[in-house]
């Protein structure tokens, strides 16, 4: 990669930090990275709005950080087996909630844009979410050829799910989609492929 | 700039301060298309000297046939509105811009909330007229002083039925805006045009609840104060001019024969925004434009409302 090269449409995200300015806050998470990023969200300050908390706490592996959320979320907080099950938790949530309401989310990027996109059918645009990116880079990576969207994917070339095309994983992003383009990478030289490594881990 | 020459063709006193203005074109042919809370600068020659005020579009953009103003009279006119009041008679011709639109509505927003204060209710007609065409949800809540001063408010309670509200100060009635701003769903807007006072009660309400900056949308059009009159060198013109304590920088600018920038005359779009190069003083800013850290920097200013506590200023035009 060029040194100062960028796509204008790379999302970048931040660390979850309170808006003290806010009626309500709604703070939904996924994984080990996910609750971290909730306990360090918590060590800042307890603000004095009410709160929900809605978290994921699957694959946790070694590390289980929902018995401490517990402790350090006094209220509002809801625990979930799956992301789906957390997103339809969001979506149950945002119809009856009013102005002054600050979201912030934190997960795989995929968990992100779900939650986003859910944001943008109640009005609340993208740049008013405060967004962390934890746990993992895998992408979700849009198939310009056949327009189907593969999950998961770490490298920098990968099989489409939809046509099983290889594709060059590129940085233009799709808010609205929540995924990475991808485009043929043998479309003149079929069969010649560059060297596959994980670079999105 | 391009100009439209107009002709007055109607003129309807709405209350004891504001006149309503008819404006179509000699020949009768339709007008450049506007979209809801857009403006127009009129030009205006008193004793010599070129005004130029700006004024909310009314009608409704779908009817392009003419233009509608309202100008209502200020105590402190200079100039303007009592020209407009006492000298224009139907069929006077008046020069006025191609429109401009710095209040246009947030097209994604789930519900519009527009707060007008006295003359402010000019740009949310031309508004409303595009939120009932698109089916949108709002609601207007529209203050003045009583009801003889409530411009069109017969017409709005017509048009808009129970999704507008009405507050006269003299009978006490006051916007709750606390409570207003609490009880909104998700993804509502909220557009305010009034006096300042207003504009920033509604902007500090609406910041303090967590309304996002992209929600929340003000027009302020302020006519430039007079102060006192300095010297002003225009470097890349090379000229030496004074600003009369009358006339706004940008009068003086143009009085000079210089073809400065403008929009909107009134502060708020940055048109017309100038790189000050020296100033042996402070600078008086008056504009709704410019950050505060730009206004202290002291290299900027915008010469249509704003001008010099000191002596000498040069700017880089």
């Amino acid at each position: 990669m060029e040194r100062g090269y960028w796509i204008r449409s790379k999302p970048v995200y931040s660390t979850l930090t309170w808006n003290q300015q806010a009626t309500a806050h709604l703070v939904v998470a996924e994984g080990v990275g996910g609750g971290l990023a909730v306990l360090k969200l918590f060590q800042q300050m307890l603000p004095e709005q009410p709160i929900t908390v809605l978290y994921a706490d699957h694959e946790q592996g070694n590390v289980d950080y929902s018995a401490t959320l517990k402790k350090v979320v006094i209220e509002g907080l809801q625990l979930y087996s799956s992301d789906d099950k957390a997103i339809e938790a969001v979506k149950d949530y945002l119809p009856t909630a009013r102005m002054g309401l600050r979201v912030y989310v934190a997960g795989s990027e995929k968990f992100i844009w779900a939650v986003a996109d859910l944001c943008a059918q109640y009005g609340i645009e993208n740049s008013e979410i405060c967004k962390e990116l934890t746990g993992t880079l895998a992408r979700s990576v849009y198939c310009v050829h056949c327009k189907a969207i593969t999950h998961d994917v770490h490298s920098n070339v990968a099989a489409c799910d939809g046509c099983g095309r290889m594709l060059f994983v590129r940085d233009h992003f799709s808010r609205r989609l929540g995924a990475y383009m991808g485009l043929m990478v043998d479309a003149e030289a079929p069969g010649v492929l560059p060297e596959i490594e994980e670079i999105y881990p | 700039m391009s100009q439209l020459n107009l002709t007055v063709a109607a003129i309807e006193q709405v209350t004891p301060l504001v006149k309503h203005f008819t404006l179509m074109s000699a020949d009768g042919s339709s007008l450049p298309a506007f979209s809801g809370g857009s403006h127009v600068v009129v030009a205006m020659n008193i004793d010599g000297r070129t005004h130029r005020n700006p004024y909310s579009l009314m009608g409704s953009p779908a009817n392009t046939s003419a233009y509608h103003i309202s100008v209502r009279l200020q105590e402190h006119s200079r100039g303007g509105s009592q020209f407009m009041h006492e000298q224009v008679k139907v069929g006077s011709a008046l020069q006025v811009t191609y429109p401009v639109n710095l209040f246009s509505l947030a097209k994604r927003a789930h519900k519009h909330l527009l707060i007008a204060g006295g003359i402010g209710i000019t740009p949310f007609m031309s508004q409303i007229e595009d939120l009932r065409r698109l089916g949108s949800n709002f609601e207007l809540h529209y203050g003045y002083r009583s009801p003889e001063h409530a411009a069109f408010a017969d017409s709005l309670k017509q048009r808009c039925g129970d999704l507008a509200h009405f507050y006269a100060d003299s009978a006490g009635q006051r916007m709750n805006l606390q409570t207003l701003f609490s009880q909104q769903p998700l993804g509502t807007h909220v557009y305010v045009c009034g006096p300042n006072a207003m504009v920033v009660a509604v902007i500090e309400t609406a910041r303090a609840l967590g309304w996002p900056e992209n929600h929340i949308h003000s027009e302020q059009f302020t006519a430039p104060s007079a102060g006192q009159p300095f010297n002003l060198r225009l470097a890349a013109s090379n000229m030496e001019i004074v600003v009369p304590a009358d006339m706004s920088m940008l009068e003086a600018i143009e009085a000079a024969g210089v073809d400065a920038p403008y929009l909107c005359r009134g502060g708020a779009c940055g048109r017309c925004e100038l790189e000050v190069i020296s100033a042996d003083g402070s600078l008086a800013h008056h504009d709704h434009y410019l950050t505060e850290a730009e206004k202290a920097s002291g290299k900027k200013i915008l010469p249509c409302v704003s001008r010099a506590n000191c002596s000498h200023v040069e700017v880089n035009i």
